[in-house]
């Protein structure tokens, strides 16, 4: 019996695992192995929206002004790199607190008056937690990108 | 008649060279000396490097600094100003691993050049002293940083983000 009351605590501390030193440390270098080069960078981009249009379809009308409803035209293109380079950003300074909130307070005044709703960014975030897999394999930390995931996604949105 | 030949040869050389700039060889050569050291993995070289690129250019030209009030340049350490040389070094980051999709990079640099057309004060010749300053910098960290693909490739970008640019 206390055994398996161990167990349930352990289970519930690892799933609901902190966004802490080590966590982001192994979410930043997940990430730069996903995150890749040139046109393998493009195409893991192209593979998060499908992901993202898939789950919201209706999302694509967020997207009118960079051509979101062809994922390959060079203008989504060019703004897929452009997000993804934001992600990368935030991301890169999970290990600096101060410079990483000021990056997210900048990025939370780009995102102020596009009147996005709240949901969107969960579905981003399951879309990422589709991709990155998708390029690492079995070594994907779930709860380390959940908890980080969502430092960054509540930064951007606050 | 000969020396004649001789400058032809010379004109065609440094003609074809100049049809050649920033080739598939190059990217490639770039892309591995510059993410060396700006992998996700690395927050302080990102920073450290940035700041020296600024450090540099606000050496060689003091009044590019006023460009940057907004940022906080006053106090490079800062957390507003390191934020802001990681976005400098991601867009650069990002144009360069679009090298090899020229549509994509092409619709990006339209976008940075809308961005920086709206910055009173930005010059062409601005990017022209920072590529001086990266030369300077990037050296120091990348071991056999290779100057010949760097420029090229650099000046491609540059030329795309501030040809519209009061010289």
């Amino acid at each position: 019996m206390l055994k398996i009351a161990a167990v349930i605590l352990l289970c519930a501390v690892a799933c609901n695992a902190d966004c802490g030193t080590l966590q982001r440390l192994k979410v930043k270098s997940q990430w730069s192995e996903a995150f890749g080069f040139s046109t393998d960078r493009e195409a893991f981009g192209t593979a998060l929206w499908k992901a993202i249009f898939a789950q919201a379809p209706e999302a694509r009308d967020l997207f009118k002004r960079v051509h979101g409803e062809d994922v390959h035209s060079p203008d989504f293109q060019a703004h897929s790199m452009r997000v993804m380079s934001g992600l990368d950003q935030c991301i890169s300074l999970l290990d600096d607190e101060a410079t990483l909130n000021a990056q997210l307070a900048h990025l939370n005044g780009q995102h102020d008056d596009r009147q996005i709703p709240s949901n969107y960014y969960d579905v981003f975030g399951e879309a990422l937690f589709q991709v990155v897999p998708a390029q690492l394999g079995r070594c994907f930390d779930s709860d380390a990108w959940h908890a980080c995931f969502d430092v960054i996604a509540q930064g951007i949105k606050a | 008649m000969k020396i004649l030949a001789f400058l032809a040869l010379v004109a065609l050389f440094a003609y074809a060279h100049a049809d050649c700039m920033c080739s598939a060889d190059d990217i490639k050569v770039v892309l591995e000396n510059w993410e060396s050291v700006w992998g996700a993995g690395f927050t302080g070289k990102r920073v450290a490097i940035m700041q020296a690129v600024f450090a540099d250019l606000f050496a060689h030209h003091a009044e590019a600094e006023e460009l940057f009030t907004r940022v906080n340049v006053a106090h490079p350490d800062s957390p507003e100003f390191k934020a802001h040389c990681v976005r400098i070094g991601n867009g650069l980051d990002m144009a360069l691993n679009e090298l090899a999709d020229p549509a994509t990079l092409d619709s990006a640099l339209h976008h940075l050049a809308d961005q920086h057309a709206r910055r009173e004060g930005v010059r062409h010749a601005h990017f022209m002293f920072m590529e001086d300053s990266f030369d300077r910098v990037l050296p120091q960290v990348i071991p056999h940083f290779n100057h010949d693909a760097w420029d090229s490739c650099y000046e491609k970008i540059a030329e795309g983000i501030s040809s519209g640019l009061p010289a």
